[in-house]
C-alpha cells in the first residue's frame, strides 16, 4: 500500500526560486510529500522554510519552478485553491478564535468554505465530535478555546484541518510549547494521521523529535536545497552539520565556579501555595545552575518568585550573605537579580523601539547626570558596548528590534539585563526559538558572564543545553526539588528520565 | 507635517493673499494656537502611555475659574493686595490643574480604571463643579495684567505663543532627556516588558497624568491671557479637536510613539487651515469637514508609508542575514 503511494507524491514542488527585493529566499528547492509519511523540513531561522510553506499554501507565488498536486501541474496556486486541494498549515499561533468553543473552531472554516449562510451549533458539535472520536482524543467540545492548554489548542487546530479533508498538513514548530508527555501524545496523533493517509510536513528546531517522527527529511540552508533523504539515514550529528554547514559541539564545556564557603545566593524554604513548596538551593559565584522540570512543574514559578513577579509567601533569599526581601520586581533588580523572561516578545522586548532603547530600558536611572537629565554619552557607551560584547547582528543600535532574528533579539534582552550589572542572572528558556548556531553563541555568552563572577540560573527543558553548560542541575517535579544532578550524572537521558519520572 | 503646514500656508496665501498674509491674520493664528497647542501636547503625553486624557479642557476651565474668582473677590476688597498676590493666584490655578491630574493619576494607576473612562468621569466632575460654581455664567474680572501680558509680544510674536514654545520645549526635554520621560515612552510601547524591566508603572502613570493636569492648568492661564473672562463651557469643542491634532502630529494612539514637534506643527496647521477658511470666506462647518478630511488623509498616507517601511525593513533584515552568513 505504502509503495503505491510512493509512486505518486500528493504534493511535489520542483526547482522553486523565490526572490524578495534581490535576495534569493529560495534557490532551486524541491520537495516531494508522500501520503502517510512525515516529512521533516529543517534549517536555521531565515533559511527559507517559512517561504517554502507560504508557497505550498499559495500565499506567495514562486518566481520560477513548478508545483504538482497529485501529479498535476498547478499553474497558479492561490490560498483558496491550496485549501481546496487539501493543504492545511497549522501555524505556531494556531490561528484559532479564542472566544469561540472548540466545536465552533473545528467547524467554522469548513462552514465558511462551503459558504453556509447559517451556522448550526448542534450540527457543528456532531461533526466535531466525529473527528475527535476518530483520532481518539479527549477534548471538551464546549470549552472556550482561550481556556485550553497549548497542547489542546493544537489538537483543535489539527481537528480543524482534518474536517477540511486535509491531505497535507504542515505543522510549524508544533512541539515548541509542549511538555514531553504532550509531545508523545502529539506523536500518537501524528501516527493516526499517517494511517489516514495524510502527508505531514514537520518544521521543528528540535532535531531528535523530528528524526523520531519523520520518514523523509529535507534540509535548507540560506535558501538553498542542501539535501533530501530518508530519515533513517540521518542522525542528530549529520543533521546538525547539514543545517549549520559546520560542526557544532555538544560536548560539555563548563565553567569553574568559586566554591567558597559563602555562596553568592542562598534560597531557603521558599514556598508559594499552589506553585512550589520548600524550595532550597545555593548558587555560587561563577556557577551555572540548571533548573529543569516539565511545563507546569513549578520551574517558572520559582524563577518568577525570585524576581518578584509573583513573590513567594514564605522562605528567605540571601545574596552575599544578606537577606533580601523580594516583593516587587524592583526589589529583585535592586538586590542584583536579572531575569530573562520566558516570552521574550511580550515580556522582554519593546519590539518597535530600537536596539539601543531596549538595552538601556532597565538601567535608565543609572544613567543620570546633572539636573536629573539623562547622560546621553553614558547611554550610547553602554548600548554600544553591549552591542559589541554580545555580538548583536543588526545594522546599528538604532535598528528596530522587530527586524532582528530570534537569537539576536534574545541577545538584546540579555544586554538589557547585563546593563544593570546583576550578580545573579536567571534565564528562563534562553534558547527557545533560536536556531542552532545562535544557540551555541548564547550559551557561550552565559559561560562568559559566569566567568566574570556572576551566578547564572538556567531554566530549561532542553536537556542537551543543560548538559552543555550546567555545573549542577536541579530537577523540579510538582513544585518540589526532587533531585540534584552533579558532574557525570548530568546526561541527557538522566535529565529526561528524572523530569518525567 | 512640516510639509503639510507649509503646503496649507502656501495654498491660502495663493487663494487670498491680501487677507491671509495680513499681519493681523498671522497674529491671530499665533494667538489662537497656544491654548489648543498646550492641551494637544497634554493629550499627546497621555496617548504616549497608551492612555488618553479627556479632562484637560475641564481642568483648564476649572483653573481659569479659580484664578478669576479669587482675583476678583480680592480685587473687590483690596485692589493693591490683589495686584500683589496675582502671581500666587496664577500659581494656585496651576495647582488646581495639578490636583486634577493627581485625581486622574490616582484613578488610573492605583485604582486601575481605564484612562478613557477615568478621565471621562473626572471630566464630568470638573465640568459639573465649574458649572455649579459659576452658576453657568461667564465670570469677568480676571487679572488684567495677565491679559496685558497676553497682548504684549516680542518681535511680533505674542507672549502666549512664546509660552507655548517654552512649554512644548520643556515637555520635549522631559520626554527625551529624563529617565521618567523615557520610561513613559517604554511603558506605552509594551507595559508588560516595562514591568519586567523594573519600571514602576504606577509612578510613571501618576506623573504622566499629573503632567497632563499641570498642562491643563497652564492652558487655563493661557485662556485668561487671551480673554480675561472664564466660564464652564469655554473651549468645549477642544476635547475632540486636540485628539485630532495629537494624532495628526504623529502620535500613535496605541502608545509609545509621539513627538512634541509634530504636535506643535499639527496645531499650527489646523489653525492655519481654520484662518485660511475664514480668509476665503468658508464657514466653520466647512472647516470642520476639512478637519476630518485632513485627519483621514494623513492617516491614509501614514498607513501607506508604514507598509512601505515595513517591507523595506524586512528586505533589509533579510539582506543583512544573508550578508552575515557569508
Amino acid at each position: 500500500m505504502a509503495k503505491a503511494y510512493r509512486a505518486l507524491p500528493v504534493l511535489e514542488v520542483k526547482n522553486i526560486v523565490k526572490t524578495y527585493g534581490g535576495v534569493k529566499a529560495l534557490d532551486e528547492v524541491s520537495m516531494a510529500l508522500t501520503a502517510g509519511n512525515v516529512h521533516c523540513l529543517a534549517g536555521e531561522n531565515g533559511c527559507g522554510k517559512s517561504t517554502l510553506i507560504k508557497i505550498i499554501s499559495g500565499v506567495e507565488q514562486p518566481d520560477s519552478g513548478s508545483i504538482y498536486i497529485d501529479g498535476k501541474l498547478q499553474e497558479k496556486l492561490s490560498p483558496f485553491s491550496s485549501i481546496m486541494a487539501g493543504i492545511q498549515v497549522i501555524y505556531q499561533d494556531f490561528s484559532l478564535f479564542p472566544n469561540l468553543s472548540v466545536a465552533e473552531n473545528i467547524t467554522i472554516t469548513s462552514q465558511v468554505a462551503i459558504r453556509a449562510k447559517l451556522f448550526s451549533a448542534s450540527k457543528a458539535k456532531i461533526a466535531a465530535a466525529t473527528i475527535i472520536k476518530e483520532l481518539g482524543l479527549t477534548l471538551d467540545l464546549s470549552a472556550k478555546v482561550e481556556a485550553l492548554s497549548v497542547a489542546d489548542k493544537q489538537l483543535t487546530a489539527i481537528c480543524r484541518a482534518l474536517i477540511n479533508d486535509a491531505r497535507v498538513i504542515v505543522m510549524d514548530e508544533p512541539t515548541t510549547a509542549l511538555t514531553h508527555t504532550e509531545v508523545d501524545y502529539l506523536f500518537d496523533v501524528v501516527r493516526k494521521l499517517r494511517e489516514r493517509g495524510v502527508a505531514l510536513v514537520f518544521v521543528s528546531h528540535k532535531l531528535e523529535e523530528s528524526l523520531q517522527v519523520s520518514q523523509d527529511v529535507t534540509i535548507l540552508r540560506n535558501g538553498k536545497h542542501i539535501i533530501s533523504g530518508i530519515a533513517s539515514e540521518f542522525d542528530r550529528k549529520s543533521l546538525t552539520q547539514y543545517i549549520t554547514g559546520r560542526d557544532v559541539s555538544e560536548a560539555r564545556e563548563i565553567t569553574s565556579p568559586v566554591m567558597t564557603a559563602k555562596p553568592l545566593m542562598e534560597v531557603s524554604h521558599l514556598c508559594s501555595s499552589g506553585a512550589f513548596n520548600d524550595v532550597s538551593f545555593t548558587l555560587h559565584s561563577g556557577e551555572i545552575l540548571g533548573i529543569t522540570g516539565l511545563l507546569g512543574s513549578g520551574r517558572t514559578e520559582i524563577a518568577e518568585a525570585l524576581f518578584g513577579v509573583r513573590p513567594a509567601e514564605s522562605g528567605t533569599i540571601e545574596i552575599d550573605g544578606q537577606a533580601i526581601r523580594v516583593r516587587t520586581i524592583r526589589d529583585a533588580i535592586k538586590a542584583g537579580i536579572g531575569y530573562l523572561p520566558e516570552d521574550r516578545l511580550t515580556q522582554g522586548l519593546f519590539l518597535d523601539k530600537s536596539v539601543g532603547d531596549n538595552i538601556i530600558a532597565g538601567s535608565l536611572d543609572k544613567h543620570r547626570s546633572a539636573f536629573g537629565l539623562l547622560d546621553g554619552e553614558g547611554i550610547s557607551k553602554t548600548t554600544q558596548s553591549m552591542f559589541d560584547r554580545l555580538k548583536i547582528k543588526a545594522k546599528s543600535v538604532s535598528a528596530p528590534v522587530r527586524s532582528l532574528s530570534g537569537g539576536n533579539a534574545q541577545r538584546v534582552v540579555l544586554g538589557k539585563l547585563l546593563a544593570n550589572q546583576p550578580k545573579v542572572l536567571i534565564l528562563n528558556g534562553p534558547t527557545v526559538g533560536v536556531d542552532i548556531g545562535s544557540k551555541e553563541q548564547i550559551l557561550e555568552i552565559l559561560r562568559n558572564e559566569a566567568n566574570l563572577g556572576r551566578g547564572v540560573i538556567v531554566i530549561s527543558d532542553d536537556s542537551l543545553e543543560l548538559v552543555s553548560v550546567c555545573n549542577r542541575v536541579l530537577v523540579v517535579r510538582q513544585g518540589e526539588i526532587v533531585d540534584t544532578l552533579t558532574g557525570s550524572q548530568i546526561t541527557a537521558t538522566n535529565i529526561q528520565e528524572m523530569t518525567t519520572a | 507635517m512640516l510639509l503639510i503646514l507649509i503646503g496649507s500656508f502656501a495654498l491660502f496665501t495663493y487663494l487670498q493673499p491680501d487677507i491671509f498674509l495680513n499681519p493681523v491674520n498671522l497674529q491671530n493664528i499665533m494667538i489662537a494656537s497656544p491654548e489648543i497647542g498646550v492641551i494637544a501636547v497634554a493629550m499627546m503625553v497621555a496617548m504616549l502611555t497608551g492612555g488618553i486624557d479627556l479632562s484637560t479642557v475641564a481642568v483648564a476651565n476649572l483653573s481659569a475659574i479659580t484664578i478669576t474668582t479669587l482675583y476678583s473677590s480680592l480685587m473687590a476688597s483690596d485692589p493693591a493686595r490683589a495686584a500683589q498676590m496675582m502671581p500666587f493666584i496664577v500659581l494656585l490655578g496651576l495647582v488646581v490643574g495639578l490636583a486634577g491630574g493627581l485625581f486622574n493619576g490616582f484613578l488610573i494607576s492605583y485604582v486601575g480604571i481605564a484612562p478613557i473612562l477615568a478621565t471621562l468621569g473626572s471630566m464630568q466632575i470638573f465640568n459639573g463643579l465649574a458649572i455649579v460654581w459659576t452658576g453657568g455664567k461667564t465670570l469677568y474680572g480676571a487679572p488684567e495684567e495677565l491679559a496685558a501680558v497676553g497682548k504684549a509680544g516680542v518681535l511680533g510674536m505674542p507672549t502666549t505663543f512664546i509660552a507655548l514654545l517654552v512649554i512644548a520645549g520643556l515637555v520635549a526635554i522631559f520626554l527625551n532627556k529624563t529617565s521618567l520621560g523615557r520610561k513613559t515612552q517604554l511603558l506605552g510601547t509594551n507595559p508588560v516588558a516595562a514591568r519586567y524591566s523594573g519600571i514602576n508603572s504606577r509612578q510613571v502613570l501618576m506623573s504622566t497624568y499629573m503632567l497632563t493636569g499641570l498642562l491643563g492648568g497652564c492652558a487655563g492661564v493661557l485662556f485668561l491671557a487671551r480673554n480675561p473672562t472664564s466660564s464652564a463651557d469655554y473651549g468645549s469643542s477642544y476635547v475632540l479637536l486636540v485628539i485630532v491634532i495629537a494624532v495628526l502630529g504623529g502620535t500613535n494612539p496605541a502608545g509609545g510613539f509621539a513627538t512634541v514637534t509634530g504636535v506643535v506643527l499639527a496645531t499650527l496647521t489646523l489653525q492655519t487651515v481654520a484662518s485660511g477658511f475664514n480668509a476665503i470666506r468658508l464657514s466653520a462647518y466647512e472647516y470642520s469637514i476639512a478637519q476630518g478630511a485632513i485627519l483621514i488623509l494623513v492617516m491614509i498616507l501614514d498607513q501607506a508609508s508604514t507598509k512601505r517601511k515595513l517591507n523595506k525593513g524586512l528586505n533589509k533584515a533579510n539582506w543583512f542575514k544573508k550578508k552575515a552568513r557569508k
